[in-house]
């Protein structure tokens, strides 16, 4: 009997710390959403801060902005990661396959780089007064710097989106080659041979065969930077600005009664991320993607 | 007519100082195949046949030499224009990929249209034996039915060439002999030409109109099966044939002398003079009735001490000892029953079963 309840036993410590610290603080979000302050006195539920929400300009302007931020970069950095991987597979089934593992590494050095820090090279490289602006205009192409296209702290947020493309390509290279890893090296001979060039090999074999692991890592990008607060903080603007921020806009605002506002917008995001999760799940159900795979 | 021809291809792989390794090359092979014909390139593991086939495929680039197809010089198209299919030794199936998605392949880089290649993916289905199999995925099938659908899919596309490369080793005996069957079958019917890589004498033999015998990297001698067995070019092809009986000598003055064994005997059909070797195959040895012995003069008659009795396929392979030489004959069950192991016995050859190669 002590031995069925052991493992339950060693998993208790971590269970319990999840439960009360990630579900717990969901939960009473969730309840203070619903108006629900024992603090302030209000001890009954009602959707007014959902109401408020949803019917604020603001909290739509907020998530076309967290759609639009995080739909291009997983998309970009979804883009990015799969050329990436495609790339370093090509490399390693060609005959100069020992430098691939030196741009391998390469590829994967922005993971070794945080979140914040990338932000902060975004802000550096890419700012009006930054360094690509100040090359640009020493070298010419531009008169001054103030030329140089807004791309941090802009309205569109193109640097947010620079940041997270350029971090997160190498997690989703990352997550696709050691499934390319998984084609046989015949298989580029068998299709050779049977009058598959280069590009209908990664049409015809290498994307199917990586898809699965490419939509998970698209996805966990994009549900990422669709809940991500630190990036958007540092390099989007007061107006219109990402979910997580728009939330701590709210929350800080002074206000107690903004407060059921703030985890109302935590909610959603929740929410929202949990809807996605279901929906990719049922398309990779549905696209038979594993589908022949031992 | 559009015949292979391979003129003077080779191969140099790079010396492999470092590891101590011997480099290996392909010597030049010249060498022209019939359309329509089933050619095999048969010997032992690592003597080149498949990278000899690699270079007809073009997934090997030769150092030298030319390929030709008909009127068509083929040596730098790359594989995926030269129109020839191959089956490997593992299926390499897509897993991806339906069987019919699979045997379509080919066809699909041809840009056939969907219904098209559906239809004939499904037609080469049926002549393999496996209709109705097409909506399956690969992992659902047999080993040897991921090779009839390896087939299918290289014979799909109508390849000028068939280039097989050992595709029946890793599937056990009697499913061998099944796609043996079915491969042979097909071939005719198609009238495909083949060149098909074995180690597997059986299957060469069972398959070919001609074979090419290989051995470290050496093409060293082509023809049919028959012509093979009776006239091997060299003790080498001998050996590789499965022929035990090989006696070093001399030839001189029309008489064959292998001294040291006692043996003298008129050779002046051998053609040839000076050290030779004198290959006798087990058949050509008979087991001679003691009683009744009548010398020939066209037939070398010797005794032997016989040392083995092993039961092979509805015949016994025998050893006998003769003047210090060890010579393997096959006899029937009658006739074993009438000898045993440290009895000597009389045997006897006809000169014109003999054959002789120089030293």
């Amino acid at each position: 009997m002590s031995q069925k309840i052991k493992p339950y036993l060693l998993l208790f410590p971590a269970v319990a710390a999840i439960v009360l610290l990630f579900f717990g603080g969901l939960f009473d979000g969730f309840l203070k959403s619903l108006g629900y302050f024992p603090a302030l006195g209000e001890t009954s539920f009602g959707i007014a801060a959902y109401n408020d929400l949803l019917n604020s300009e603001a909290f739509w302007d907020s998530l076309a902005v967290t759609l639009r931020i995080a739909a291009l970069s997983s998309v970009i950095a979804a883009l990015l990661g799969a050329a990436m991987a495609v790339s370093l597979f090509m490399l390693q089934a060609s005959e100069k396959g020992r430098s691939s593992r030196f741009w391998q590494r390469l590829f994967q050095l922005p993971l070794t780089i945080p979140h914040l820090v990338g932000g902060y090279i975004i802000v550096l490289l890419f700012m009006q007064s930054g360094f690509l602006s100040k090359l640009a205009a020493s070298a010419g192409w531009i008169g001054e710097i103030t030329d140089f296209p807004v791309l941090v702290n802009d309205s569109f947020g193109w640097g947010i989106i620079l940041a997270y493309a350029w971090k997160e390509a190498p997690f989703v290279s990352l997550m696709v080659y050691p499934v390319l890893a998984r084609i046989h090296r015949s298989w580029r001979d068998v299709s050779r041979v049977f009058g598959a060039g280069n590009w209908d090999f990664i049409r015809d074999i290498v994307l199917p065969v990586m898809m699965p692991a490419w939509t998970i890592a698209t996805f966990i990008v994009f549900v990422f930077t669709f809940s991500a607060f630190e990036v958007p903080f540092l390099l989007g603007v007061t107006y219109p600005s990402v979910l997580p921020v728009y939330s701590y806009q709210l929350y800080t605002s002074g206000t107690l009664a903004d407060r059921p506002e703030a985890l109302a917008v935590n909610i959603i995001l929740a929410a929202l991320t949990v809807l996605l999760g279901l929906v990719v799940y049922y398309f990779s159900k549905r696209w038979n993607v594993l589908k022949g795979w031992d | 007519m559009s015949e292979l021809r391979i003129v003077n291809i080779e191969k140099q792989y790079g010396s492999l100082q470092q590891t101590g390794s011997r480099a290996f090359s392909l010597k030049p092979v010249d060498l022209a195949i019939q359309e329509g014909e089933f050619f095999s390139l048969l010997g032992p593991s690592g003597c080149g046949k498949t990278t000899l086939l690699k270079l007809v495929a073009g997934l090997l680039e030769a150092d030298k030499g030319e390929l030709w197809m008909g009127d068509a010089d083929l040596t730098r198209v790359p594989p995926e224009a030269r129109k020839f299919a191959m089956v490997f030794q593992q299926p390499l199936l897509f897993p991806h990929m339906t069987v019919e998605d699979n045997v379509a392949f080919g066809l699909k880089m041809q840009k056939s249209g969907k219904k098209e290649r559906i239809e004939r993916a499904r037609n080469m289905l049926s002549r393999v034996g496996l209709e109705g199999y097409g909506r399956r995925f690969p992992n659902e099938l047999s080993g040897g039915q991921q090779q009839r659908v390896a087939l299918a899919r290289a014979l799909v596309t109508n390849p000028r060439l068939l280039l097989m490369d050992e595709p029946f080793s890793a599937l056990d005996p009697s499913l061998r002999e099944e796609m043996r069957e079915l491969l042979g079958r097909i071939q005719k019917e198609l009238r495909v030409t083949v060149v098909f890589v074995t180690h597997d004498r059986e299957e060469a033999f069972h398959l070919s109109d001609r074979i090419g015998i290989m051995s470290e990297g050496e093409l060293l001698q082509v023809g049919t099966a028959k012509e093979l067995y009776e006239q091997p070019a060299s003790t080498k092809v001998a050996s590789f044939l499965g022929m035990k009986n090989i006696i070093p000598g001399a030839i001189s003055e029309g008489r064959f002398a292998a001294t040291s064994a006692g043996v003298d005997f008129p050779a002046a059909e051998a053609g040839l003079t000076g050290p030779a070797f004198l290959i006798l195959r087990a058949e050509t040895l008979q087991l001679m009735n003691s009683n009744a012995q009548t010398v020939r003069k066209d037939r070398w008659n010797f005794e032997g001490i016989v040392q083995s009795l092993r039961f092979n396929h509805g015949f016994y392979t025998c050893k006998v000892e003769m003047g210090g030489l060890e010579l393997e004959c096959s006899l029937s069950g009658q006739q074993v029953q009438s000898i045993s192991r440290g009895q000597t016995v009389p045997l006897a050859v006809d000169l014109k079963d003999m054959y002789w190669v120089a030293q």
